[in-house]
């Protein structure tokens, strides 16, 4: 019994040694949407993630009021088409499914990234493609994938009688520094 | 006691890899109040409500003639409309500029718009504020007299204070000033005033995310032409994609502050007041 005891003490010190974290809250979402004759792009600097190398795992959110188009009067469109009084996050919690190496230096590595993907507060399993490269910095993590709205029960908001298109181009772009703190 | 160990250890173990979630915390604390007013005007008389950086509003203003001419003119609109084509554009998020021009008298007008507060969630700003300047030129060709540019100036000044006082209701107030530098003695003996002042009065009721009851008060204070009456407005709009639209029952033609003001010779009590519409289209010319 001490020696389970031990072998779990040690379990629980060694997943906190090995604990390597990533962190930032200020990288950047962007989609890009389209109309006949016309695309417009909104952009949030609050994309908040965190991977952990060890667990392999990946957790990113956005507080959807933080993304702008430019235009104030789409943008509160925008807010309530996605419900965001409701439902303020986007949110992504999944796990790298391809070989990944962290001590691979200033190599961009093509990862697959498997997960529950959450908005409008439907959480549908994704499959996304992205890239980490290593640097001395932290994690540069790139990644771009299509939203289908309806997938998601969101209708596609309309321009006068025009549709937005109902497949939403999204891209990420983050900086995860070394993060020793639990974050919760 | 083991056992609890265990189990505790246990616990800690797998909840530090199965609740591994970072909690989800809103990146937006504080910040403006959104849209104390729809857009930048109610029906003639302006909001503290500013343009966005880069944002152009192109801007179709139109009244008809008075109601009380029943159905013979069909309720004014057999008789022409006064409209204001105009152009707004923010330099900056605080700063706007426009031109227009109105078919009565031909008037061209500049104007600028300046926010000075903008109202805090938090509070910490109870109050937006902001100052308007509107410059004036009469085009119309006068057969009586051969007035000079200058004589054909009139100017218009206002500061502007509202409140947001709940998520549904907002108030302004406004001390405003007009000047017209040419004042015509149309009736014998009634000598026009060149400057009025007035505190403008506006607000709006909320009805949903996209549509609002509006209201404007113009009274003058202090002295005024004879014959003229304080300017009123009632109006409702709604707001699709980038347009807003307003509808709207107003005592006086104009839609420009400085002629409410001071020329607005039609008593709302007394039916005198038209149908009118603005649409407002807003443009985005690129990114902040």
């Amino acid at each position: 019994m001490k020696q389970l005891l031990l072998f779990i003490l040690i379990g629980l010190l060694v997943n906190n040694l090995q604990a390597q974290s990533f962190y930032s809250d200020n990288g950047t979402a962007e989609f890009t949407s389209s109309v006949p004759l016309h695309t417009f792009t909104g952009t949030s600097s609050s994309l908040t993630g965190m991977i952990k190398t060890d667990e392999r795992t990946v957790d990113f959110f956005l507080d959807l009021e933080t993304l702008e188009t430019g235009n104030a009067k789409r943008d509160k469109d925008m807010l309530l088409t996605l419900e965001t009084d409701n439902y303020p996050f986007a949110e992504f919690f999944g796990n790298i499914t391809t070989p990944f190496d962290p001590d691979a230096l200033n190599e961009e590595q093509a990862v697959k990234v498997q997960g529950n993907f959450k908005i409008h507060g439907v959480e549908k399993e994704v499959e996304v493609n992205g890239s980490i490269t290593v640097t001395d910095e932290g994690l540069k993590v790139q990644a771009n994938w299509a939203l289908n709205l309806e997938d998601y029960n969101i209708e596609p908001p309309s321009l006068l009688i025009i549709k937005v298109d109902k497949q939403q181009k999204i891209a990420i772009n983050i900086l995860l520094k070394p993060y020793t703190e639990e974050k919760n | 006691m083991y056992r609890s160990l265990l189990l505790f250890l246990t616990i800690l173990l797998s909840s530090s890899t199965l609740f591994a979630q970072m909690q989800r915390t809103r990146a937006v604390k504080d910040g403006p109040v959104d849209e104390l007013f729809l857009i930048g005007s109610i029906a003639g008389m302006s909001t503290v409500t500013n343009l966005e950086a880069k944002n152009l509003n192109t801007l179709i203003q139109h009244n008809f003639g008075t109601v009380n001419g029943g159905i013979e003119s069909f309720y004014g609109l057999d008789q022409g409309a006064a409209v204001r084509l105009g152009i707004d554009y923010g330099v900056t998020d605080n700063l706007s500029v426009g031109i227009g021009r109105t078919s009565v008298e031909d008037n061209v007008d500049m104007r600028f718009k300046y926010t000075i507060l903008r109202q805090l969630k938090s509070g910490k700003i109870p109050v937006e504020l902001a100052i308007k300047g509107d410059l004036g030129v009469n085009t119309q060709k006068e057969q009586r007299f051969d007035f000079s540019f200058q004589e054909r100036l009139n100017y218009f000044a206002s500061v502007m204070v509202a409140r947001q006082f709940s998520d549904k209701i907002t108030l302004q107030v406004s001390p405003m000033i007009s000047h017209f530098n040419t004042v015509l003695i149309e009736t014998p003996g009634v000598q026009p005033e060149n400057t009025h002042y007035a505190i403008g009065m506006g607000g709006r009721l909320k009805l949903d995310e996209r549509k609002s009851l509006t209201f404007e008060y113009i009274p003058v204070i202090g002295s005024r032409t004879e014959g003229t009456y304080n300017h009123l407005a009632f109006g409702f709009e709604i707001e699709t994609g980038g347009h807003v639209f307003q509808m709207f029952l107003m005592s006086g033609q104009w839609f420009t502050e400085q002629h409410l003001l001071a020329k607005n010779t039609n008593n709302f009590f007394e039916g005198d007041f038209r149908l009118g519409f603005n649409i407002n289209r807003i443009f985005s010319l690129g990114k902040k």
